[in-house]
């Protein structure tokens, strides 16, 4: 056994000065924020009140203390800046080789700020940084970007048109397929006129206690083994998220129409198995991780979100449409949810429906602002203000929502509230157990007792999204096999409940910070269409709009869990208390 | 909140876990605590400012159990390593801590969902609802019960790494082997099966589920039972009570085409393939514990192996599709047979026409593992 004292290794570049240092978070602060999304929040509490795209606004590549190591599915890698889509803080959990990258080139954290005289690329090769310039066009597709630049092992996250042309949800894109897509980070790194990242390493990663680490290992991989969701014949290893289509449709909460309705009646053209029968994609995976929920045919398969935006939402039920909507989002490096969702938003205010080829061509031109691009690239809701409809975007915070209508699931209604990032399902994850049963079920449509598992819930998401692994692990495996797996990596002494108490400074952290950004209770609300309009009933199954009284109780209950004002800010003594983390 | 713990209370006296209200504590935590108790004791609340989490079970099992855990406790201070599959897949180990100190208590439950308090109890948590409380209470439970018996089977056996038994003890195991006989088993209404309408079939699964569960069959809520129709399987959800069936069917197509089913038994695949492979119309699988017991008799069963227990086969495979998973052992072991036992897990039954013929074979095949049990103990060799 050797000892490994776990401090994370941070690498602070400016990219107008090009200087570069290294410097060792303190042992307090890597326990007390983990790594990952946690280090993220901390680097941007620093100077909380920054405009997103402000030359010294930071950009954060963070891995996980776990990336790296023989834990299952844990080498996704933290992204978080601030949004120029939602002005809230913003982070995001990627796949791809990035996060394995940086540690093998002996970092654990990369934070970027400053503003480059010239488009560059940032090139990492074992820990030495150097600024690059590429020949292709701004406007290059990203496939020949990542073409360009990856050469052998190693791993690029690279920004396309849509950041340079100032679309408020560009994202970064990693290793062509992975996208950091939610909250417009793209739009940030584009603001430092930065093309690209890349990274390559070739170090080794030491590991405190090997025989604890694979016992963690074997733990986890029982648990995905006797998962439905993980490993079942309907689960992600076979079909990936798209296994979720049948299954929202079933339950009635598949957003229709710009959530006009909860049921498309042709959802069966992007199903899962309709993908298999047509394509009978191949499987492909983050690195370590068993599951390998991606699927790749001619071109990438969308994930369960877009197939269902793109189909469902839009009411098109051309799948090779929603297939193309899906690659041009990837080489434009647009995040599909709002692209998806804005144009569903502007077709309702138009009264119209876009569909098919018309479809496809209203994402081309978000990336070019060209026609209607113009005021697509802006998101849903400064189209909506713009075109005097603000209440026809579906978005809390100017987040668009995700396929989950919030009707159908009362938990993932205050979750979207909730969210420190905006309407986001990923913060809270309450689908696992309102409808996946995990790690068991609830009432879906009661508030009961929701406000407690929602902040539980959120701790535990900041948790996961700061050691480094995938939340769709946790539809098995749970945090005490994970956090055995951080203990066994860290030689730290930390039990699960250690890692839920870090989720919860985190959570608290992001809280204070939006709150510091004007955010308060007034915006913690859904649509008003939630409390007023019905969703589509089906066999055993009401879906009535949401009680705006029980709702609003249900947020009391939250804020007071938390540690908030009835306002939604921290109360001073939580303040005060995040305060004494940050300098731990 | 407060018909959670109602709920729960009235489910661990039906299933015989403790014996009376006063046993159990239970209480869950939104922005304030419901609980059965007139009050929240002091460790209740220091527990829950300790710990992340919204439910808490405190609860003494009925005395027969408890003295079996005591025993057990006694003999690993500080941990119990239960072996069957379920609680190595679920559970892992049992901490066990002197008493209800919350200090050292929710040192325990930092590490796993319960643990085994030596002057109370057993304590377990959850973080999204008192049913995980109820799950890791009555899981403990059966995993020590399962522990102990196993242990007192291999001692009494002179299998190796067992102490031999001294008289007093195999006469005092005995006398517990007695009093934890199967219960009867109660016949379901004889349902046709294939089921003529999916109604049909629900309420069929649904009056099998419950014997299942009266009889004892099953502990909390692994196990599953499914029937089919043609193409269609109706099969239970992941994680539900058999005796609360209704509502937590899934709908599965025998050729997979739908992707609906992501919510059923992680068993899924294999009840399809024992399907295919007997043409029977209904599964059963619970976890009886004499028959887990004698499946952990002896040497541990190598994967791909089989051995009897009378004319019942005993396979090897962890839960669910992995590649040691019981989807590769258990459907050939069922076509032949139409019963199997997979080794530390439970036993399946399949049959035609109803589910009575499945659900008799279950419970025979219980009582003969528990008269196999005591003969064990009876003839076992004392130190
Ligand atoms: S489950 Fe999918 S998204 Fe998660 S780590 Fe594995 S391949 Fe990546």
């Amino acid at each position: 056994m050797n000892a490994y004292d776990y401090r994370i290794r941070a690498l602070f570049v400016d990219v107008r000065s090009r200087e570069a240092e290294f410097r060792e978070l303190s042992p307090g602060l890597s326990g007390t924020f983990l790594g990952g999304r946690g280090i993220g929040a901390l680097l941007l509490s620093d100077n909380p009140i920054l405009d997103p795209l402000h030359e010294q606004a930071p950009l954060v590549f963070s891995t996980g203390a776990l990336t790296g190591s023989r834990i299952p599915s844990s080498g996704r890698m933290a992204i978080s800046g601030f949004s120029p889509l939602t002005g809230t803080v913003c982070s995001t959990s990627v796949g791809g080789r990035l996060a394995l990258s940086m540690k093998r080139s002996g970092i654990d954290l990369l934070c970027i700020t400053g503003r480059a005289v010239h488009p560059v690329v940032v090139a990492i090769d074992d820990g030495i940084v150097s600024f690059e310039t590429l020949s292709l066009p701004l406007d290059a597709p990203l496939s020949r970007v990542f073409g360009e630049l990856r050469t052998g092992p190693g791993s690029v996250a690279a920004v396309g048109k849509a950041a340079f042309g100032e679309c408020r949800y560009a994202a970064i894109m990693v290793d062509g397929v992975f996208s950091s897509g939610r909250g417009g980070l793209g739009t940030v790194m584009a603001s430092k006129n930065i093309r690209a990242v890349t990274v390559r390493g070739s170090g080794t990663f030491p590991v405190h206690d090997r025989q604890a680490e694979e016992d963690a290992r074997r733990d986890i991989i029982r648990l995905f083994d006797a998962s439905p969701a993980i490993t079942g014949r309907p689960g992600l290893k076979h079909f990936g998220t798209a296994a979720l289509v049948d299954l929202m449709a079933s339950r009635r909460m598949m957003p229709t129409a710009n959530f006009r309705r909860t049921y498309f009646e042709e959802y069966r053209a992007f199903s899962a198995g309709a993908i298999h029968r047509r394509f009978s994609p191949k499987h492909h995976a983050c690195p370590g991780c068993p599951i390998a929920c991606k699927q790749k045919a001619h071109s990438e398969i969308p994930e369960f979100e877009t197939l269902s935006h793109f189909g469902a939402l839009n009411e098109n039920a051309d799948l090779d449409a929603v297939i193309e909507a899906n690659r041009i989002c990837n080489e434009d490096g647009v995040d599909t949810i709002t692209a998806a969702s804005t144009i569903a938003c502007l077709a309702e205010i138009r009264g119209e429906c876009y569909t098919g080829a018309r479809l496809v061509d209203m994402v081309r031109r978000i990336a070019d602002s060209s026609g209607d691009g113009e005021l697509l690239k802006l998101g849903s809701a400064v189209l909506a203000r713009e075109l005097g409809a603000p209440g026809k975007s579906m978005s809390v915070k100017s987040l668009e929502l995700p396929a989950y209508d919030p009707r159908g699931a009362y938990g993932m209604a205050l979750a979207y509230c909730t969210s420190t990032r905006g309407g986001c399902h990923l913060r809270a994850y309450p689908i696992s157990h309102e409808i996946l049963r995990k790690p068991v079920a609830t009432d879906r449509f009661s508030f009961s007792g929701k406000a407690r598992i929602i902040k539980i819930s959120e701790d535990l998401n900041a948790a996961i999204d700061s050691i480094g692994a995938c939340k769709f692990a946790f539809f098995g495996a749970s945090l005490e096999e994970y956090a055995r797996g951080f203990a066994a990596v860290t030689g730290l002494q930390i039990d699960h409940q250690d890692l839920l108490a870090a989720g919860d400074t985190i959570s608290a952290l992001e809280r204070h910070i939006n709150c510091l950004r004007g955010f308060t209770r007034k915006d913690d609300v859904l649509p008003l269409r939630f409390f007023t309009e019905p969703g589509t009933p089906g066999p055993g199954i009401e879906v009535p709009p949401i009680d705006r009284a029980a709702f609003d109780e249900a947020l009391d209950r939250y804020y007071r869990i938390r540690g908030c004002t009835k306002d939604g800010t921290l109360t001073l003594k939580r303040r005060e208390e995040i305060e004494q983390c940050r300098h731990r | 909140m407060q018909a959670q713990v109602d709920k729960y209370l009235a489910k661990l006296i039906r299933h015989g876990l403790i014996a009376g209200e006063a046993d159990a504590a239970l209480f869950g935590l939104d922005d304030v605590i419901f609980t059965n108790r007139d009050s929240v004791p002091a460790e209740a609340s220091e527990l829950f400012s300790l710990l992340n989490i919204n439910s808490l079970l405190i609860a003494r099992p009925e005395p027969m159990l408890w003295s079996i855990i005591g025993q057990l406790a006694d003999g690993n201070p500080g941990l119990i390593r239960p072996r069957d599959c379920e609680s190595l897949t679920f559970i892992h180990d049992i901490p066990v801590v002197p008493s209800l100190d919350p200090g050292p208590v929710a040192r325990a439950l930092s590490r796993r969902k319960g643990c085994i308090v030596r002057d109370t109890g057993i304590v377990t948590t959850g973080t999204v609802s008192l049913e995980q409380a109820f799950i890791s209470m009555s899981s403990i439970c059966f995993a020590t019960f399962v522990k102990f018996f196993t242990g007192a089977l291999n001692a009494a056996a002179g299998h190796s790494g067992a102490a031999p038994v001294d008289p007093a003890k195999r006469s005092a195991c005995l006398e517990l082997l007695e009093r934890s006989a199967p219960r009867a088993f109660v016949e379901p209404l004889p349902r046709r099966l294939p089921a003529a309408t999916e109604d049909e079939a629900v309420r069929a699964m649904d009056e099998a589920g419950r014997s299942v569960v009266e009889a004892g069959l099953v502990d909390s809520f692994f196990g599953n039972i499914s029937c089919r129709d043609a193409e269609v399987v109706y099969i239970s959800q992941t994680g539900s009570s058999l005796d609360e069936l209704p509502g937590y069917i899934d709908r599965a197509f025998m050729d997979g085409s739908s992707t609906c089913e992501i919510t059923s038994s992680s068993e899924l695949m294999a009840h399809v393939r024992t399907y295919e492979l007997t043409g029977d119309d209904a599964i059963v699988h619970g976890h009886p514990r004499f028959s887990v017991i004698m499946s952990m008799f002896g040497e541990p069963l190598e994967f791909g192996r089989t051995r009897f227990i009378g004319d019942v086969p005993v396979v090897a495979g962890e839960v669910g599709a992995g590649s040691r998973g019981l989807l590769h052992t258990l459907p050939p072991a069922m076509e032949d047979h139409h019963c199997a036992i997979v080794a530390g897990h439970g036993t399946f039954t399949s049959c035609t026409g109803s589910f009575a013929p499945a659900l008799r074979r279950l419970s025979s095949i219980e009582l003969m593992c528990y008269r196999a049990c005591r003969d064990v103990l009876e003839a076992g060799k004392t130190g």
